[in-house]
């Protein structure tokens, strides 16, 4: 790291998953001595094929798994045992935009949850976060059924941004979006990350996305991280085998 | 949403008549359910539309009476079985593991017992009454609703908004009751429904046998029951409470099938 302290960092983190009877238990390594950092300010962008152990990284950084041996460290300390001690500081944008909201609640009360979570005042945020994800106040009392698949991915940054986090994960944030909506995301989460300055993991198959924004990227290949590297020196001289198909094949 | 077809309409006027009349029945409309008003065993005719039971009795009265016995008896316990099942469903689906387990465990063994023969065992250890005709409907009423609820929870639990409000540090709580229940609520709603007809099956059968509701008080089951003694002779002594037990059932089935197709289109599974 550049001088700066990193505020998540995985050290030789492997899990692994069991399934199936005793005696005949199928074990399978998601992450296999995995270490990763990123730094205060920097986008980590993760890129590999499916069950390559893209998401198992996202659950253990956002403390949603336990990893089996390995350290996981935010901020410099040890993840707490309780991850509530961490409510606030982290947060992120999940995958589908069908799902990513609650059905049964206005716009505006997802908006404010991750505050009311925290028992802080809302005031005039959902307006003016509404307004940096560029949606009208209109937006805090409709439903989500009202919104299309981008509105909603812009809700879904306003509320991961609402508590103004040290650290934000973008598990394949944009990939569910057409194109032209994609960018138009893309773009919202570099301004923001501008802005707010906040840290990010940025997870997805789409390697054109991942080199829109991120500043650093590690390739995951069967729960191993193969190359970790610069986005400019990747994409111009990547330096592992596998790194090289990927390239070639977008 | 889609509006809700002609057949579900029907089924609910239907059902808002049964209420009505048992409404009306508290209300002393249609005469005192025990008074003697005529002769023992005449076919209908005026002073007595349904004709009159073995004591002389209007049957008017009685069956008002007895709708409102069976759908009260049966819509409490129905609520009982929702509450339960609803948590136990809910925690189970949310959780998983070992709680999962028991819990499922649990209500498989329920679920194995004929439905009057867990509610004659019931009626046995608890002494024939409307306390064991209620008790019987709820343990009948509870393996199918625990299931599908927590079948709806697994599903809702994996979903982002669920996961988002975990990484954002909402306790346990408020995640079920916030982002789990309200989305489980249709299926809760809808086998409610279900749970209701099975109810009143339920109700119907155990005082037909006898360990239900006692007379003289008024139920359908006791109404079908003492009708079938004297079938022969005057058959029209079964007729209105049975009629009326196969409208209140099939018209709360309708009722049931347009809820689910306006709350879970996909989610959910009629009872038998």
């Amino acid at each position: 790291m550049t001088g700066t302290r990193a505020i998540l960092e995985l050290d030789d983190v492997t899990v692994t998953f069991t399934a199936g009877p005793p005696l005949r238990r199928i074990r399978l390594n998601a992450m296999m001595h995995v270490s990763l950092s990123v730094a205060r300010g920097e986008t980590l962008g993760l890129v590999g094929e499916s069950g390559s152990g893209k998401t198992t990284t996202s659950r253990v950084a956002l403390g949603l798994h336990r990893p089996t041996g390995g350290a996981v460290r935010f901020d410099g300390r040890p993840f707490p045992r309780r991850r509530r001690e961490l409510a606030g500081r982290m947060q992120a944008v999940l995958q589908h935009p069908h799902w990513s909201l609650n059905p049964r609640m206005r716009v505006g009360q997802s908006v404010a949850e991750p505050l009311a979570v925290l028992g802080r005042p809302v005031g005039d945020l959902v307006t003016e976060m509404l307004g940096h994800v560029g949606l009208e106040e209109s937006f805090a009392t409709r439903y989500p059924h009202e919104l299309s698949g981008g509105q909603r991915q812009r809700v879904s940054i306003a509320r991961a941004l609402v508590t103004r986090p040290d650290f934000i994960v973008f598990d394949e944030a944009v990939s569910a979006l057409d194109v032209s909506v994609q960018v138009q995301i893309l773009n919202l989460i570099r301004d923001l990350q501008e802005e707010y300055g906040f840290s990010a993991l940025f997870i997805s198959h789409d390697l054109g996305a991942v080199r829109y924004v991120a500043d650093r990227i590690a390739v995951m290949r069967a729960g191993e991280v193969v190359e970790t590297a610069d986005t400019a020196t990747f994409y111009t001289a990547p330096a592992h085998e596998y790194s090289r198909q990927l390239l070639e094949a977008l | 949403m889609k509006r809700p077809d002609r057949l579900s309409i029907g089924g609910l006027a239907c059902l808002l008549v049964l209420v009505v009349f048992a409404l009306g029945s508290l209300a002393g409309a249609g005469g005192d359910p025990d008074a003697i008003v005529g002769p023992r065993l005449q076919p209908p005719g005026p002073g007595w539309w349904l004709g009159t039971d073995n004591l002389g009795r209007s049957m008017v009265p009685r069956v008002m009476e007895g709708v409102g016995t069976t759908l009260l008896l049966s819509s409490l316990a129905v609520l009982v079985t929702a509450a339960v099942s609803a948590t136990f469903g809910i925690i189970a689906g949310y959780r998983g593991g070992y709680l999962n387990e028991l819990v499922m465990r649990l209500v498989e063994v329920l679920y194995s017992f004929p439905a009057i023969v867990l509610a004659i065992l019931v009626a046995a250890v608890l002494g024939p009454g409307q306390v064991a005709a209620s008790a019987s409907i709820v343990l009948v009423t509870i393996p199918l609703m625990t299931r599908l609820v927590r079948a709806a929870a697994v599903a809702v639990s994996q979903r982002d908004y669920v996961t988002s409000a975990v990484i954002s540090g909402a306790r346990l709580p408020r995640v079920l009751g916030r982002h789990v229940l309200p989305n489980v609520a249709g299926t809760i709603a809808v086998q409610g429904t279900y749970a209701l007809s099975v109810g009143i099956a339920v109700e119907g059968g155990l005082s037909f046998l006898g360990f239900g509701v006692q007379p003289p008080q008024a139920s359908l089951g006791v109404l079908i029951q003492q009708g079938g003694t004297y079938m022969i002779a005057a058959p029209w002594l079964i007729l209105g409470p049975g009629v009326v037990l196969v409208a209140a059932i099939l018209s709360i089935n309708v009722v049931g099938d347009g809820l689910r197709d306006q709350l879970e289109p996909r989610e959910t599974r009629s009872l038998t």
